[in-house]
């Protein structure tokens, strides 16, 4: 995939460069908010990772110009601000997701690579599949193999937006902001024990598992190896 | 002097006042002597038609005699009679010039004062004159002009005198504000205006400036609150962290290394997380968040609050359940809500031990929204419970547990910002926090 990454802290911008082009992106880089704006709107990229506070051109400046000149290009804001309203700026602006700094390289890619696949909003699909897991959206069933699955209402969001990112790494925090709206870090692991349910209901008896533990990056739903 | 602005402001109107008063002290003049001189014609008229009549029915000696008991009359008009050749006939008017109609001469017989005369010409060329000086005019005039200046001078005097007195009140007043800005720039931050006993505005500048100051003075205090509290606290998790990185660059690189490194990365991870909580706390405590309120049903936060945790109690063998009726609106802030729930939550199902029963409860008492969380655990000493709401402060007991200390001091900064009350009580056995919200209006 092609990324451009927006950050004025050339340290940082190194090492995430060094980091995405190892997990196979190719990566142009900014250092200022008018190389970046002008390299935005100037090549085709699959994912934008804009810092917000930029020299010469600040990040959410540059989200406004882009969105008013209809470049649609997916945006992962970082920024060092956290307060609920720095982030509702920010995705008022046309911001797409974002990421509070410091954070960990793995939920970097993660939303990165959420974000570079999530399919265009006027698809309205019905029915989500996973290998023999198929799920209707209208319907609010659950199927393996043929087998009729009871979920709670919960567990059938948490399955859907993995199934949603199939494929995909998919974090704990992502899983706490999209499941439960939960927008800072409970000190219990609210986010394994519920996986470690759906992982019960939807993998037990089954000869593959489909939900699979990624150690210190999250979860994923996949194809059984 | 002229720099109060309030004795510039007497001044200025003191000199308006006296203009008004010259301006209606001369159109009083012009209209009085106006009124008083058509007065005054107006006798000499009347007193010259009678005496023409006289002469058509009496004839010339009848004249004769009746301006001659005018003239004896005292405070009446001055007459003359002229014979047909100018020759005076009679009366103290008689040399006067006599050509028909209104006139005004000086006359050597009275003064040399100035005499308004109508003369009237009779039949057979006789003249007759009726005058006299308008002195009275003059001495109504004179006597308005000294009143009126009197009455300016009476305006500028009370005005200057008036002013001078209000702007010394003003000044006063004005200066004990000044007095406070100014110490409170030279460090006296508790300096306050002193309160005015009437309710004017001067009374409501004084209170809501002390009001301003208060405010200030609170996040003043919440920011050295912060940053001692980031002095003290942090402190001790990073020299550990510094330790540990610093023993792990004397061993051989390996599988021991990289462990190391792991666990310092983890004490960094809880050391932003402090930092992270730290600052959300101050931003609560700045009230700034209000503007984003919004109205919602608290019952619907904690049964997503329950139905996330549920599930992980029931795992270490603890029981969380959900207590509530009807919804219970409240006006507030969803996402810190529900933070705040989660925080007395965890809180419970941390302190209250294994098997532990946690209840939430989320309901309407005495008209107020009342949300609580009850654990059946060992409960908090009478002495310690207040406390426990403060940055840092944590039991003895769970010193060595994992936590920041920061978690009920936020669930305190939440309910401040949301006019709630926090607190807690022996649940016998366990505790009780509750946040009892505001009456809504």
């Amino acid at each position: 995939m092609k990324l451009l990454l927006v950050e004025d802290d050339r340290e940082t911008a190194a090492y995430l460069k060094r980091a995405l082009t190892e997990a196979g992106h190719a990566v142009d880089q900014a250092h200022d908010g008018r190389d970046g704006l002008l390299l935005a709107v100037g090549e085709t990229y699959d994912v934008v990772v804009l810092d917000r506070m930029l020299p010469q051109l600040d990040g959410l400046a540059i989200l406004r110009t882009l969105r008013a000149a209809s470049v649609k290009t997916p945006v992962l804001l970082l920024t060092a601000l956290d307060g609920i309203d720095d982030r509702v700026e920010g995705l008022e602006a046309g911001g797409d997701d974002y990421l509070v700094k410091p954070f960990a390289f793995a939920e970097l890619l993660a939303r990165v690579n959420a974000l570079a696949r999530r399919p265009p909003p006027q698809d309205v699909q019905t029915t989500l599949r996973v290998a023999d897991l198929e799920m209707n959206l209208l319907r609010r069933t659950v199927v393996r193999a043929g087998q009729k699955i009871d979920l709670q209402p919960r567990e059938f969001q948490l399955l859907e937006y993995l199934m949603r990112h199939a494929g995909r790494v998919v974090t704990r925090t992502m899983l706490l902001e999209a499941v439960w709206d939960f927008h800072f870090d409970p000190k219990t692991n609210i986010v394994e024990t519920h996986i470690s349910r759906l992982r019960g209901k939807i993998d037990r008896g089954h000869p593959g598992s489909l939900i699979h533990t990624l150690r210190g990056a999250g979860y994923s739903l996949r194809e059984p190896d | 002097m002229l720099r109060s602005a309030s004795l510039r402001l007497a001044a200025l109107y003191t000199a308006a006042f006296a203009a008004a008063v010259i301006v209606l002290g001369a159109v009083t003049l012009v209209t009085t002597r106006t009124t008083l001189s058509q007065q005054f014609d107006a006798r000499i008229q009347s007193e010259s038609a009678a005496l023409v009549r006289e002469f058509r029915t009496e004839g010339l000696t009848g004249v004769v005699q009746a301006v001659q008991e005018r003239d004896s009359t005292p405070g009446a008009l001055d007459y003359g009679l002229q014979g047909p050749d100018g020759r005076p006939i009679a009366g103290r008017l008689a040399q006067a010039r006599a050509s028909p109609g209104w006139s005004e001469q000086r006359i050597s017989q009275f003064g040399h004062e100035k005499i308004r005369t109508y003369a009237a010409s009779l039949a057979g060329g006789y003249r007759l004159l009726v005058g006299g000086d308008d002195e009275s005019i003059e001495a109504v005039d004179n006597l308005l002009a000294e009143r009126f200046s009197l009455a300016i001078l009476g305006v500028v005097v009370i005005g200057l005198v008036g002013g001078y007195g209000l702007s010394r009140g003003m000044g006063r007043r004005i200066a004990a504000i000044t007095g406070a800005a100014e110490a409170i720039i030279d460090g006296d931050l508790s300096r306050r205006v002193p309160a005015a006993p009437r309710g004017d505005d001067l009374g409501r500048l004084a209170a809501t400036f002390n009001r301003m100051l208060d405010r200030i003075g609170a996040l003043m205090e919440s920011l050295r609150q912060v940053s001692s509290d980031i002095a003290h606290d942090m402190r001790t998790p990073l020299t550990r962290l510094r330790s540990r990185l610093e023993a792990s660059l004397q061993g051989p690189p390996g599988p021991v290394q990289a462990a190391a490194i792991e666990a310092a990365l983890g004490d960094l991870d809880a050391i932003l997380e402090t930092f992270a909580a730290l600052l959300r706390i101050a931003q609560i405590e700045s009230g700034a968040r209000r503007a984003a309120f919004q109205t919602f049903d608290l019952c619907a936060v904690a049964r997503t609050v329950v139905d996330a945790f549920a599930p992980s109690a029931e795992e270490a063998g603890q029981r969380l359940t959900l207590e509530d009726g009807e919804p219970v609106v409240v006006d507030g802030d969803r996402e810190l809500l529900t933070q705040m729930l989660v925080n007395l939550v965890e809180n419970g199902l941390r302190h209250a031990g294994g098997q532990a029963q946690v209840t939430v409860r989320c309901r309407v008492q005495q008209g107020r929204a009342v949300l609580s969380v009850t654990d059946d655990g060992p409960g908090v000493p009478d002495a310690e419970r207040e406390r426990l709401f403060d940055r840092f402060h944590r039991l003895e007991a769970s010193r060595s547990t994992a936590g920041s200390g920061l978690g009920l001091a936020l669930v305190a900064a939440v309910a401040k910002l949301h006019g709630a009350e926090a607190s807690l009580r022996n649940a016998d056995p366990g505790l009780e926090a509750a946040v009892a919200f505001p009456r809504r209006s």
